[in-house]
């Protein structure tokens, strides 16, 4: 079984990863080592799906624990693009952290066999589609930090935070439009329409609505200590859609509700 | 300071009038009972996605202020609020009522006429992730809204063996009259995988698996071990036959005492009664229903048109055919695997195309968000 090699693979990646992130924060003058280090757990994390796909002979994408598997590689890859991208060392470390609960989580509790996936989930689009949305979490999540922070500092008339602001919305709002539209893609072929104001998809809605009223507001130069405060009352959006709807009255018979 | 009133000035005409908008569509709401999308039928969709850019381009006057981007942020909170409503309110209709509908023209105008002003000075590096969004957005929001008039869904229940090309439609509430659609399916067979089922040892009357605190739940596959809390248990044969219910015979030795048991043990199924195997007064050993892996129907499928197409139609894996898509959606869920007739989901979407179009070019943008930041 394949699945008994995972702690081995896990633990090099894991530890490549760390190591990476470590010397990212470590060493000032060059990122080579750290970028090495970091690629080189991906790699070998890939290598474990290849051989799993190769053992099951079907895309390991069944399970709950298969599931978690891509989200472990695709957090830690994109948040290391990401890095490369952006020079956001937090990032590179807030992606490895999630991918090791997800690794953790595989460990300890592997539903490899047990949660069987409804076939309805059993697609491609899963896995993109709740990826990018753990990411632009986390991005709208340190934005929303920095505008209390921004708030703070209205007072003394500095705005030194807003190029960060804007670049961490921007960027957070490309992850949770892709995660969006991919998620439509996946509804067209698996449930017959792209759309259907199911109250996951409004509260999505709401919360991309939000933030695209901050970057319009930015665009009309409106003045901060008004527009700071939509990035606060977006992320409570953000947590309700993620969290809270579940607890809806107007939830009940959502297709998100597992 | 004359400059920022008179942005103030502007700020407010605008809002007074997407407020009068709403009011207007709250009154058509309150006359009409509702707003019925099928006044957007084709042609009628058509002729409004042509009708707001031209008279756009012949009103130069209006387009300015139309493409307003203080309009932009009322409107987009207008539709937040209403959106908000849908959200917080069990069972409401806002989706299809009137102000929604207003509003949701209004924004198209708006979206229209500032890609168009902008259109005019367009620069690849400077414009192009502006484009990619907003038009990609237009496209998609016309083909969602006006486009979604011609949508229609049917559920189709096919009898393996028979063809069937009458569709009740779906969505309604009430149980809707047949009718006839341009699609027929064949149901040659309808498939299913299954999970091989579990077995566990429970408390007879509580139906509680043992250990009490993480049970364990064995997969029925011949030769297979396990142990639970004071027993082992041996799976020496499994028989699983078409129209029969699932059956594993189990043998189980007490650890300490050495005694054992065996026999049969069965989930049952529709006409089969289950069947456990006591290993005393309180515990016995009993079998789970076998969850469904994979289901699809293998089908060929007819048009009105004289097209023939052969397949198999799987969740996630619906089948196109002109301008329908064919969903596997259920089966008779009491047989399970033995079920004989597959119930399908038709959805005909013409403009499903320029939705993907839409789509498509919005994920570009939003890649190059990720890529351009906010230092545009």
């Amino acid at each position: 079984m394949m699945w008994d090699n995972f702690i081995w693979f896990s633990a090099a990646s894991m530890l490549l990863w760390i190591l990476g992130v470590a010397s990212l924060y470590m060493n000032k003058k060059s990122s080579l080592t750290g970028n090495i280090l970091i690629s080189a757990g991906l790699v070998i994390f890939l290598i474990f799906i290849l051989l799993l796909w190769g053992d099951l002979k079907h895309p390991p994408l069944r399970t709950m624990g298969e599931t978690r598997l891509w989200y472990s590689f695709f957090i830690t890859l994109v948040g290391f693009v990401t890095w490369l991208r952006w020079r956001y060392k937090w990032l590179a470390g807030y992606s490895v952290l999630v991918s090791g609960v997800f690794i953790m989580v595989n460990l300890l509790k592997p539903e490899i066999h047990f949660t069987n996936l409804m076939p309805a989930l059993q697609s491609i689009w899963f896995v993109p589609h709740v990826t990018v949305y753990i990411l632009s979490y986390a991005m709208f999540g340190a934005a929303t930090i920095a505008s209390f922070i921004a708030i703070r500092e209205l007072k003394d008339k500095s705005e030194r935070l807003m190029p960060l602001i804007d670049n961490l919305i921007y960027i957070g709002l490309g992850f949770l439009m892709t995660g969006m539209l991919l998620g439509a893609i996946w509804a067209k072929e698996a449930w017959g329409d792209y759309w259907t104001w199911d109250p996951k998809e409004v509260w999505a809605f709401i919360t991309a609505a939000v933030y695209l009223l901050y970057i319009h507001a930015r665009t009309q130069k409106y003045p901060l200590r008004i527009i700071l405060w939509i990035l606060p009352l977006a992320f409570v959006m953000l947590m309700i859609t993620w969290l809270g709807v579940n607890y809806l009255p107007a939830a009940q018979g959502s297709i998100h509700v597992y | 300071m004359v400059g920022k009133g008179k942005r103030e000035q502007k700020i407010a005409i605008e809002a007074v009038i997407v407020a009068a908008i709403t009011v207007a569509g709250l009154a058509l709401q309150v006359i009409t009972g509702g707003f019925n999308r099928e006044i957007l039928a084709f042609p009628a969709n058509l002729i409004l996605i042509t009708a707001i850019p031209v008279l756009l381009i012949l009103f130069k006057g209006a387009l300015k202020h139309l493409a307003s981007g203080s309009l932009s942020i009322i409107l987009i909170s207008t539709v937040t609020i209403i959106a908000l409503y849908m959200g917080l309110v069990p069972g409401n209709s806002a989706k299809s009522s009137w102000p929604f509908a207003l509003i949701y023209l209004a924004l198209l105008i708006n979206l229209t006429a500032s890609v168009i002003i902008r259109i005019r000075t367009f620069k690849f590096r400077k414009d192009i992730s502006f484009m990619l969004n907003h038009i990609g957005l237009l496209i998609l929001l016309f083909s969602a809204g006006p486009g979604s008039a011609d949508k229609a869904r049917y559920f189709m229940r096919v009898f393996e063996g028979k063809v069937e090309w009458r569709a009740e439609k779906s969505g309604g509430k009430e149980r809707a009259e047949a009718v006839e659609l341009p699609v027929a399916i064949s149901l040659e067979d309808f498939e299913m995988d299954e999970y091989p089922p579990k077995l566990a040892i429970i408390e007879r009357n509580t139906g509680i698996a043992l250990p009490e605190k993480r049970p364990i739940y064995f997969e029925a596959i011949l030769n297979a071990v396990s142990t639970i809390e004071r027993w082992n248990l041996v799976i020496d044969s499994v028989l699983y036959k078409p129209g029969f219910a699932p059956a594993a015979f189990v043998r189980v030795t007490d650890k300490y005492s050495g005694e054992a048991t065996e026999g049969w043990v069965s989930c049952g199924n529709y006409f089969q009664h289950f069947k456990t195997l006591s290993l005393d007064s309180t515990y016995c050993v009993a079998m789970t229903f076998p969850e469904p892996k994979e289901y699809r129907s293998i089908v060929e499928v007819y048009t009105q048109s004289g097209k023939v197409k052969n397949g198999v139609v799987r969740v996630n894996h619906p089948m196109t055919i002109g301008g329908w898509k064919i969903y596997q959606h259920s089966y008779d869920s009491a047989r399970g695997r033995d079920s004989v007739w597959s119930l399908f989901e038709l959805v005909y979407d013409p403009w499903i195309i320029p939705a993907y179009i839409g789509m498509i070019m919005m994920i570009f943008g939003a890649i190059t968000l990720f890529w351009k930041g906010g230092k545009s």
